[in-house]
């Protein structure tokens, strides 16, 4: 009682997470759009992963660009004179600009039908999109004070992420193709496996660590936050869909559909909570 | 600190002919007046809801024999400041000479990412207006008063300390009283543990003060109810937060 604390603000707030959860997506819809020049089975979806790609980029670029709080001074962030190569954001900001310029060129080529251009376009996008988790991951990597964000493994459960969020609209594209859901059934399942396996390694590591790790791991997995994090990421977005993609059900177009949609809402809530979540014990330091 | 210690080539503690500002506190001599909190208020412009230095306290002990525990806090100006290597831009830099970390306002993006870096704090959005300042929707921190130490002179909150709990000065001079006072007593830095080798250096500040607060050991809900209570009464600025 009687003390005097100053109540800082978090640096980031949730658009950023907005912003994690659409990039995953569209770095999964390129993934997918790629992958369907080596598997027949994603053919259908090969044009429809692409422009889906492309439309959430456009959302994505404008919600970073309007969460800085100097939106006209982006370009900044590509004059060569200012860069810092140290930061993960000049990469970042230099790898959405050089990936949105292959998407479109590897667009363009789908709709004039140039198979051979295509496959090649395909995979230098997918290339680039891998930089987006990456970099998205590596944005919370570098901060060493914050527990959680300061994990090597971030940035691969963000590619994981990316994969598990990026089959799950795919899912909601290929619409009765049976062939395509069972492909995006296999993709979905090891994706969120992984997610799974990367959260526990995460939270089994924070709870063992000292009083900043133990705290947040108490702010991650107690009231409104737990609910988020535990109650919508882990156990409904998922364990759930794991569980439904294992039962015979989950080898229905509805049921990978219906898990998908577990999925997307889990990755949501996982990014938002691994993004704020983190950030509220050190706002009382 | 001999040159083999230094790791990282930004590091200018002990470097030769190079200056090297630092803060001592100390925390025997703070009688809690917030008079620096003002000085510095006064001679920035500092928003309502902000601050470039700060003195929080604790209350320890228990009746009849408690006692107030301060521990003015600002930008720890550090050897290796984790805002300089985060920001995208370089609108956050570190002065060779002198070891001050100042921040390029025409070239912040308001990305924050400084403010996720820093350890300690330190750092704030300014509000999207302003009475009397231009610079506005930009990260500001303190800047151990850069424009008064290149006219000889001292911070505006050291200038101020009634109680001379703060002393600033050249630690790379062996004659200044920032070298004696950290070479004969026993200094602390907060968060040494995050290796960004801090440039405020405390005297008889409590370990229990230095670290996370006992708040944040209550109940999420109880904590978001305080904040709450807290930015109903002191944050006014506007549209620049969530």
């Amino acid at each position: 009682m009687g003390d005097y604390v100053w109540f800082h603000d978090v640096s980031w707030h949730a658009t950023y997470a907005i912003y994690f959860f659409v990039i995953g997506i569209v770095a999964g819809l390129t993934f997918l759009s790629f992958l369907s020049w080596h598997n027949e089975a994603l053919k259908p979806i090969r044009a429809s992963s692409a422009w889906g790609a492309l439309v959430l980029l456009a959302i994505g670029g404008l919600l970073l660009i309007a969460d800085l709080s100097q939106p006209l001074r982006f370009l900044n962030i590509l004059n060569p004179f200012y860069l810092n190569f140290g930061s993960p954001l000049a990469w970042g900001a230099l790898n959405i600009v050089s990936f949105g310029i292959a998407l479109v060129v590897y667009l363009f080529m789908l709709r004039k039908g140039d198979g051979r251009g295509g496959r090649w376009m395909a995979g230098i996008a997918a290339l680039l999109a891998l930089g987006l988790p990456i970099y998205t991951g590596f944005d919370l990597t570098v901060h060493q004070s914050r527990p959680v964000w300061n994990t090597p493994i971030i940035p691969v459960l963000f590619v994981a992420m990316a994969i598990a969020s990026g089959s799950a609209v795919a899912s909601l594209l290929a619409g009765g193709n049976a062939a395509t859901q069972a492909t995006l059934r296999q993709y979905l399942l090891w994706s969120t496996a992984a997610v799974g396996v990367m959260l526990v390694s995460i939270l089994g590591t924070t709870h063992h660590g000292g009083s900043a790790q133990e705290l947040t791991y108490l702010i991650l997995t107690t009231g409104t936050m737990g609910l988020i994090f535990v109650g919508i990421g882990i156990v409904a977005g998922t364990a759930a869909p794991i569980a439904l993609l294992l039962a015979p059900f989950g080898r229905q177009q509805l049921g990978v559909v219906l898990a998908g949609l577990l999925v997307l809402a889990g990755g949501a809530a996982l990014r938002y909570a691994l993004l704020m979540g983190p950030q509220q014990l050190q706002t009382l330091y | 600190m001999s040159e083999e210690l230094r790791v990282s080539p930004i590091e200018t503690r002990e470097a030769p002919g190079k200056r090297r500002f630092a803060m001592v506190v100390d925390t025997r001599r703070c009688i809690g007046c917030m008079a620096c909190q003002v000085a510095c208020k006064a001679e920035y412009d500092t928003p309502l809801g902000v601050n470039r230095t700060w003195v929080p306290y604790k209350v320890v002990g228990k009746y009849p024999n408690v006692k107030k525990q301060f521990l003015p806090r600002l930008c720890n100006h550090c050897d290796d400041p984790p805002c300089v290597r985060n920001c995208p831009v370089e609108a956050t830099y570190k002065l060779e000479d002198g070891g001050f970390v100042l921040q390029r306002y025409e070239r912040c993006i308001g990305c924050r990412s400084c403010m996720a870096a820093c350890p300690y704090n330190a750092r704030f959005m300014l509000p999207s207006h302003r009475t009397y300042t231009p610079i506005t929707n930009v990260v500001d921190k303190c800047t151990f008063c850069f424009h008064r130490v290149t006219q000889n002179l001292v911070p505006a909150c050291v200038q101020t300390c009634i109680g001379r709990s703060r002393i600033f000065g050249d630690l790379n001079d062996p004659n200044s009283e920032v070298s004696y006072l950290v070479a004969t007593n026993a200094t602390q830095v907060l968060r040494p543990e995050e290796g960004t080798k801090p440039h405020v250096f405390y005297i008889g500040a409590d370990r229990n003060a230095t670290e996370f607060p006992r708040d944040a050991y209550r109940q999420p809900e109880v904590m978001e109810q305080e904040r709450a209570a807290f930015k109903r009464h002191f944050d006014i600025r506007g549209d620049n937060h969530g």
